[in-house]
């Protein structure tokens, strides 16, 4: 199995939803606005972390959304029902993206949230957690940033029964940029 | 008539969480029976089946172990070193750096660094370290909030109990105990009575937490010396909330956590997430190197100016670094497999199988360590069953440990009648002072000798009402129990009749090791090898009775244990040079010359000795399948299940111990090769570990354990019971006291249908 099928089946399996999408602009917006449905709810509001990787006009249309939050303020983001931002890696074995938690304010839009947006290129991911620790890999990137593995939505088994949705997000889309 | 009793409240855990009495260790025990056990076994047994799978799909679980076990041992070795480039690494990334000498000195310092930033409320993530430095207490007399935001946390602050799992602090509730908790803490008409409802009705309540308090504190899975970096796994994100949403981020370690670079971390994210929850990845395991250069969120504005506090905690780690035993402790990652799959601690968990923080088979040697010696004496509920071994993902040999700590609390606490007697009676100046109890389980082989040379009196003696009352107070043997009778005459006497081994054209060359278990308990178990042996072309004989040591070393009689692995080792190797493999039928004994030995045998010659034991000695199941496969024979021919005088229907349980050398599944495989239709267990342990069961105050308990495995048994019987059959001496009484019916041992079903092959 290549990277990209194992990626999007470990994904799946930790709770995740996984959607393959042409790296451009408008295809991502159209993305976006479909997956960001919260409580049967469209146009929710939703944050935008700033561009780290990625080209900055590639979710500059996102960021144009009417319903876009751009209040920092910890009542603004409380409020906010959709976080995107960028992965910088993902993980096969495990379906997991990993985001930059010290770039401006990925962390907490990537928390807060109710539903986090995950956008990923497909050819950020590899194999195995421990390999973004390797120089090698992505350029050492694993090895200077302050980062988080995610890996489906938050969850805890504290509570009698495995429940999704605890202090992060209830739901972790991830757009596989192809 | 007399008026219904009222129910008295409840036991507070925390009544018992000080284990320095042995009574709060027996109060605790019929607690967790009474209140907790099922929550405790349903949560662990979900945990230790999901370690399972998680492992296995690790393609190089043990290659992982390895390199976790070299790095950790290799930074216990450096730590002072490291304790300075840590500093240094805080301090160039602008954070603060405390090395806290004990508890008094961390909480203090937390208190200060909160005070002096005018915080009132702090979030909490999970930390065992700040459990144990007694944190919340602390900051509370000062007047700061605090608010424990890992929801097992948020459950015990609650209900005021301390945890009972390392990583689940509160598995010991159940869905329905917690509906209680939450309806009696708080006003509510909401129904909270789903874990979704539950868990939504404490995210509202700590949302508002997180983001009004002035301070977050985590603890830390490790941290690297080189950058600072701090590995954090969480499923639920509070620690993301705790670490990132307040500006200042104050984090708490014990200094085991450190290792040398960020690059080390490697090797320890999936085989912690693997080995604790049994997870491919926890929901967020966070790599960040604080303060974190992003603005945290704060009401009216961005500011920048993040800070960060590292406060490592040395609490006694230093003196277990020079404690050859308790250094072994401080390798250990937290990860809890040692917990989930220990049978005892699947049913109390860790407010009986633990101390005020630390739990299960390695949180003695916690205990011990950053508490002192006599809060470990909960290490009594480790039975040495070492299952746990070979789940460690950095290879502490944990019943060791806990072998080590019973010894030290008998020192201690020698009395000088019990001095006097051991003086008498030349036992090692080491071993001086056990008690009666001890003594009677670690001295086996001495008991044994006596009771089969007076069998004609001590069995039937054994049988009487009166002498089990006297042995149950004099020694703590119970009496429930029914020790299997001495045996006249023993198998090293038995095997002096038998024709001589035929000499010439055999199939193998080989030693029956005569156990005292063996030969003064069952010696037709080890008659009955010989027998098949024989039959099977192999030459083979009995070796005099020598004491291996198991007995005294489960009871931590150390020195005497040693003592006897010498000889026994000295003596079989004999028997190696002779080009005879060693056979064994007990497989707690076996398991003590592929385990055990490496840690009683330490000069180098006794090194050489164990790796060749380890080699030559053989589970009698284990040699027999494996004869048959060199030989070509067909186990359906030589076994004829239809020949068997119980039936083709067989339960097999195999021992843990022999689980745990790699030889659990001979037995099983041999007998559905010879066509029997088997059924096994899924189980642990048995519950009754050698003498545990034995033990007077741990019958409820022992019990308690068979149950799953007695649950077992019955599923798989159906309409028909099957006949039982067993490869251990401890597990056959376990099966006859919880289901009443006759075990048969493996040996002894074999030896009845043997067919000598053609």
């Amino acid at each position: 199995m290549n990277l990209i099928d194992q990626f999007q089946q470990a994904a799946l399996a930790a709770a995740a939803t996984v959607q393959r999408v042409p790296r451009d602009a408008s295809a991502i917006a159209q993305a976006v606005s479909a997956a960001a449905v919260i409580d049967g709810v469209t146009a929710p509001r939703i944050a935008v972390a700033a561009s780290q990787d990625l080209p900055a006009d590639l979710l500059d249309a996102v960021r144009a959304f009417p319903n876009a939050v751009t209040d920092r303020t910890k009542t603004a983001l409380a409020r906010t029902d959709v976080g995107v931002t960028e992965a910088f890696a993902g993980v096969a074995t495990t379906g997991s993206v990993c985001v930059s938690v010290d770039h401006e304010y990925a962390g907490p839009i990537s928390l807060l949230v109710r539903q986090h947006i995950a956008i990923l290129p497909a050819d950020r991911i590899i194999q195995r957690p421990s390999d973004l620790l390797n120089p090698q890999v992505l350029g050492g990137v694993g090895l200077t940033r302050s980062f988080v593995f995610i890996t489906g939505p938050s969850a805890t088994a504290d509570m009698g029964d495995l429940v999704r949705g605890v202090h992060g997000p209830h739901h972790l889309h991830i757009i596989l940029l192809v | 008539m007399t008026p219904p009793a009222i129910a008295p409240p409840e036991d507070s855990p925390r009544s018992f969480a000080d284990k320095s009495n042995k009574s709060a260790i027996l109060t605790a025990i019929r607690f967790a029976l009474r209140v907790e056990s099922s929550a405790v076994r349903h949560n662990m047994q979900t945990f230790n089946r999901g370690r399972y799978t998680a492992t296995a799909a690790l393609p190089d679980y043990e290659a992982l172990k390895d390199r976790a076990r070299a790095i950790k041992e290799n930074a216990i070795e450096n730590l002072p070193a490291l304790l300075q480039t840590l500093a240094e690494s805080v301090h160039r990334n602008g954070g603060h750096f405390h090395l806290a000498a004990d508890a008094v000195d961390a909480a203090g310092y937390v208190r200060d660094v909160c005070r002096a930033a005018a915080v009132r409320l702090v979030v909490k993530g999970k930390s065992m370290t700040s459990e144990e430095i007694g944190l919340n207490h602390v900051l509370e007399a000062s007047g700061i909030e605090v608010a424990e935001t890992d929801l097992a946390e948020f459950i015990l602050q609650i209900a005021d109990e301390q945890p009972s799992h390392i990583v689940g602090p509160a598995i010991h509730y159940s869905r329905q105990r917690i509906t209680a908790l939450f309806k009696r803490r708080f006003d509510t008409d909401l129904a909270l009575d789903s874990g979704q409802e539950l868990t939504a009705f404490a995210r509202t309540r700590l949302r508002e937490k997180f983001l009004s308090a002035g301070a977050g504190i985590t603890g830390a899975n490790l941290i690297a010396a080189d950058s600072a970096t701090l590995m954090l796994v969480e499923s639920e994100g509070n620690i993301r909330m705790s670490s990132t949403v307040p500006p200042l981020h104050i984090a708490i370690a014990g200094a085991e956590k450190i290792v040398p670079t960020r690059q080390d971390f490697a090797c320890f994210i999936e085989l912690l997430a693997a080995s604790s929850t049994g997870q491919p990845l926890t929901s967020y395991t966070s790599l960040i190197t604080p303060p974190l250069r992003g603005a945290p969120v704060v009401a009216d504005g961005p500011v920048t100016d993040r800070q960060f506090h590292l406060v490592i905690v040395d609490n006694g780690r230093t003196k277990m670094r020079d404690d050859p035993v308790l250094r072994e402790a401080l390798y250990c990652i937290r990860c809890a497999a040692c917990l989930n799959s220990c049978a005892n601690f699947q049913t109390v968990g860790g407010h009986a199988f633990g101390g005020e923080t630390y739990s299960g088979g390695i949180g003695g040697s916690w205990e011990a360590g950053t508490r002192g010696l006599p809060q470990a004496r909960f290490n009594e509920l480790c039975t040495g069953c070492s299952r746990c071994i070979n789940q460690c993902p950095v290879r502490i040999d944990i019943p060791w440990l806990n072998e080590n700590l019973r010894h030290r609390l008998s020192q201690r606490e020698a009395k000088l009648p019990a001095r006097l007697r051991d003086a008498l009676t030349g036992a090692p100046k080491e071993d001086r002072g056990v008690s009666l109890q001890k003594l009677f389980f670690g001295r086996y082989d001495h008991f044994g000798k006596w009771g089969a040379r007076l069998a004609w009196l001590a069995n039937p003696l054994g049988r009487l009402a009166p002498t089990r009352a006297i042995l149950e107070r004099a020694v703590g043997l119970d009496r429930r129990r029914s020790m299997p009778p001495f045996a006249a005459p023993t198998l090293v006497r038995s095997a002096k009749n038998l024709a001589p081994a035929p000499s010439t054209a055999s199939t193998a060359k080989a030693v029956l090791f005569a156990d005292i278990f063996t030969n003064f308990g069952s010696p037709a178990r080890g008659l009955a090898a010989v027998k098949i042996l024989r039959a099977l072309g192999v030459d083979v004989i009995v070796s005099d009775c020598l004491p291996d040591g198991r007995a005294a070393l489960s009871q931590g009689l150390i020195a005497t244990a040693t003592r006897q692995a010498q000889r026994t080792a000295e003596y079989l190797c004999k028997y190696l040079d002779e080009g005879r493999e060693i056979v064994v039928v007990e497989p707690s004994v076996l398991a003590m010359f592929h385990l055990d030995y490496r840690r009683l045998l330490t000069s180098a010659k006794g090194a050489q000795q164990f790796d060749r034991l380890r080699a030559g000695t053989f589970d009698a199941g284990q040699f027999i399948a494996s004869l048959l496969r060199r030989l070509r024979l067909d186990p359906a021919k030589i076994f004829p299940a239809d020949r068997s005088p119980v039936g083709r229907r067989v339960f097999y349980h195999s021992h843990c111990q022999q689980k745990t050398v790699g030889c659990g599944s001979a037995g099983y495989d041999l007998l559905r090769a010879a066509g029997f239709d088997v059924a096994t267990s899924q189980v642990e342990c048995c519950g009754m570990a050698g003498s545990f069961g034995y033990k007077k105050e741990f019958y409820e308990l022992s019990m308690a354990v068979g149950e799953d495995l007695f649950a077992q048994v019955r599923q798989a019987d159906g309409d028909i019971p099957r006949a039982l059959v067993v490869s251990g001496t401890s597990c056959a009484e376990q099966l006859h006291a919880g289901l009443g019916r006759p075990v048969l041992h493996l040996m002894q079903l074999l030896t009845d249908i043997v067919q000598p092959p053609t």
